[in-house]
């Protein structure tokens, strides 16, 4: 990881090991996680000092959405997978398309979340309400913020798209703003399980 | 000197360090009275010597913060300072406005210095580290405004390095979040809520942002390694700076009745906050290790790598050590809390305060760095105070361990007074290692006084 | 058909399409218990790592970035499996 820190730019080379993207990006992706980490832990050991009132109140959110939201999110990485791809083979044109198929993808996920998120705060359920309910707003609403700063990235990646910005020569932004977005994707991907569903 | 405004870095650096003795010989005083409960009282009771140790703390460190931003800024934008008259307008009224309220700390009882200052016009007064009389943060407001005006301009003007940016950054960020001292809701939930955005989005945000951009420069300088290289790693300290600290501010919100979970928001974010300081650590010993060139003022070198070492022990080992609300409940405002402070604001601010003293006056007075006898004293003053800090921490943290034991954990409890007298030895020895550490200090002051200068810069 | 799933991308997202809807329908069904957990926990790291590997195309990174990530997956699962076996005791 350290040696790493001097090599300035990665240019791409067929069958060379290669961390797409720019380290940075990538140790700010492993900060962000290590704190989800801690975050999914202390749910879950939380969770084993009172597994009913966990397993009751789990029964109250809406795994319909939860669902759905997983569908779109996997969904928009799949988008912006395809809109790197495009840049590896230098085909200027989708890239730009694609990755705003990404963002409607997170727009959606957004939606979803509002709509759920009005049901509970109308039910007057808060952070304060019990533990369970407090895991479940800090987790979902973090990883809220996550996606809403995706999006910004991804703006930034689509204007710079549009311009004609990212091709086979040029595609480090690109990728960096895809590994982020990636991980909000992987993060979701934890979490609906482990919030929605399992008991 | 690449640019002659740099100068006004100068008189900025020699008050700090005027004030930074006044500080130690406060917090000696300071030390005698937890030992011998009424040393020169009533002349300095000890609410006044405390309130006077931190304030002048801070106080000092501005001026540290200030100094090498002058310095740093015209080399990094590559052009003048804006004003330098402007810059040294502000050190006279910011120098004579602290001096002025440290002699009102002494002369007056600090109820009729709020009565003579108009506190009750804005009542600002009477909470900790923020204890200043409305005049003299009225003050601060306006000298940070002149010095953010100045800096920010000859930024504007010239080259915005990443390095001079994120110290732009945590400059701005020190003056809005200060704007809280004015702040005092009746409410003291609110207020002690508020009252924590001044002083934890300082030591734990913002001034973390001053610090990594004043290690980078002064790595930069001393090591020839690549300003990319060391652009990207600052990236990912304020980074990991920012996603920890800011909502870390949790952990000052266990007790204080706010809503409960702060306890979890404050425990997993605050739990994380070791890790810009750890990746500073990794950062500083990286670059030196990568160094292209022996750069002859090896003493600033020191101080970098010790200002790495240090916060990384003072703030993120001994600040994690009570951070989670489990272990906070039993220790929160004990010793415990005093052996951190001292070793993360040694380790973190003071130290690289010096650093930038240490490289920079050289070069103001004209020389690439200090000769060998020079350095040599200066790197016996860097031990002295660094391992005289090392055992205040250790004296004070099994004073706060048998405190804890003593006065909250075990099955009978002693009220807090009595505990106090159990655990005198400890007071004791951290006093006289303070004596040691004013000794270091005297070596440092000396050592800008012995030797001719080496080579010209 | 099986040409566009040539692309690595577009099978892990039939993939993870499919486990999100299993997952779901174990939700629906109501199912608890060790099985169902150790099944959940199962497909979410099928699900993160097919992440890990395809989307973020860390396949072809050096083994230390495979590792920090994958085992990210490995240490929260282990974790989380951890907690709840605690919790049917």
């Amino acid at each position: 990881m350290i040696p790493a820190m001097t090599e300035a730019t990665t240019s791409p080379a067929p069958n060379q090991p290669r961390l797409p993207g720019d380290l940075a990006i990538w140790i700010f992706i492993l900060a962000e996680m290590l704190v989800f980490a801690v975050f999914f832990t202390a749910y879950a050991f939380a969770r084993a000092k009172d597994p009913a009132l966990f397993n009751e109140c789990q029964m109250t959110l809406d795994r319909n959405a939860g669902a759905i939201n997983t569908l779109l999110l996997v969904t928009g990485s799949w988008f912006v997978v395809l809109a790197v791809q495009a840049a590896h083979r230098d085909d200027k044109a989708v890239i730009a398309r694609h990755v705003a198929l990404g963002m409607l993808c997170g727009a959606g996920f957004l939606g979803v979340k509002v709509v759920e998120y009005a049901a509970k705060f109308g039910a007057g359920i808060s952070l304060s309400t019990n533990t369970f309910y407090m895991f479940y707003i800090s987790l979902t609403f973090f990883h809220f913020m996550h996606v809403i700063l995706g999006m910004v990235i991804l703006s930034v990646i689509w204007n710079q798209a549009r311009k004609g910005a990212y091709g086979r020569e040029n595609c480090h932004g690109l990728e960096s703003g895809a590994a982020y977005w990636h991980m909000v994707d992987l993060l979701w991907i934890i979490l609906f399980p482990l919030v929605y569903v399992m008991r | 000197m690449q640019f002659k405004s740099q100068a006004v870095a100068k008189p900025y650096f020699i008050a700090a360090i005027g004030l930074f003795v006044g500080q130690i010989l406060f917090g000696l005083i300071l030390g005698a009275q937890y030992v011998l409960g009424d040393f020169l009282f009533p002349e300095i009771p000890f609410n006044v010597a405390r309130m006077v140790h931190t304030n002048l703390l801070i106080v000092w460190l501005l001026f540290g913060f200030m100094g090498g931003a002058y310095y740093m800024i015209p080399e990094e934008a590559e052009t003048e300072l804006a004003s330098p008259k402007l810059a040294l307008a502000m050190f006279w009224i910011f120098l004579v406005a602290g001096a002025l309220t440290i002699v009102g700390y002494l002369t007056v009882p600090y109820a009729t210095l709020a009565e003579l200052t108009g506190n009750n016009i804005i009542e600002t007064m009477g909470r900790e580290f923020l204890e200043q009389p409305l005049p003299t943060k009225l003050g601060i407001v306006v000298v940070a405004l002149a010095f953010l005006f100045n800096i920010t301009l000859t930024v504007l003007k010239g080259k915005k390095t990443a390095i001079a940016i994120v110290l732009l950054i945590g400059l701005w960020g020190l003056a809005v979040f200060f704007l809280f001292a004015f702040y005092n809701p009746v409410n003291i939930v609110i207020d002690k809520f508020f009252w924590w955005w001044t002083v934890h989005l300082w030591v734990e945000g913002v001034w973390e942002l001053i610090l990594g951009s004043f290690l980078a420069f002064v790595l930069i300088k001393t090591t020839g390694v690549d300003r990319e290289v060391i652009e990207k790693w600052l990236y990912v300290i304020v980074t990991l700076t920012l996603i920890t600290g800011i909502i870390g501010t949790g952990h000052h919100y266990y007790w204080i009745g706010t809503p409960e979970y702060w306890q979890w928001w404050g425990s997993i974010f605050s739990a994380l906050e070791p890790i810009p300081f750890f990746a500073m650590t990794v950062f500083a010993f990286t670059m030196v290790n990568r160094r292209r060139r022996e750069h002859p003022n090896k003493v600033a070198v020191l101080w970098a790598l010790g200002t790495g070492v240090m916060a990384f022990l003072g703030a993120g080992v001994w600040g994690f050590l009570h951070t989670l609300s489990p272990v906070n409940f039993y220790t929160h405002g004990t010793q415990i809390t005093a052996a951190h402070g001292h070793m993360a604001f040694y380790g973190a601010y003071v130290m690289v305060v010096l650093m930038m003293i240490s490289y920079a006056m050289p070069i103001m007075r004209g020389r690439a760095a200090n000769d060998q006898k020079s350095q040599v004293l200066e790197m016996w003053s860097f031990w002295l105070m660094t391992v005289a800090i090392v055992f205040i921490t250790l004296f004070l943290t099994a004073a706060g361990i048998l405190q804890v034991w003593l006065q909250r954990a075990s099955d009978t409890p002693i009220p807090f007074m009595a505990a106090q007298e159990k655990i005198a030895l400890f007071y004791w020895m951290r006093e006289w290692t303070g004596v040691i550490f004013l000794v270091g200090l005297l070596l440092y002051i000396i050592s800008f006084f012995v030797g001719k200068g080496e080579k010209a810069a | 058909m099986l040409k566009v799933l040539k692309n690595p991308a577009h099978r892990a997202w039939l993939v993870l399409i499919v486990a999100t809807g299993i997952t779901w329908y174990l939700g629906e069904i109501g199912a608890y218990g060790t099985a169902a957990i150790v099944a959940m926990l199962v497909i979410a790291f099928i699900k993160g790592r097919l992440v890990i590997l395809d989307f973020m195309e860390l396949r072809t990174a050096p083994w230390l970035w495979r590792i920090l990530l994958e085992g990210w997956l490995i240490v929260v699962g282990g974790l989380i499996l951890l907690a709840y076996w605690i919790s049917l005791k």
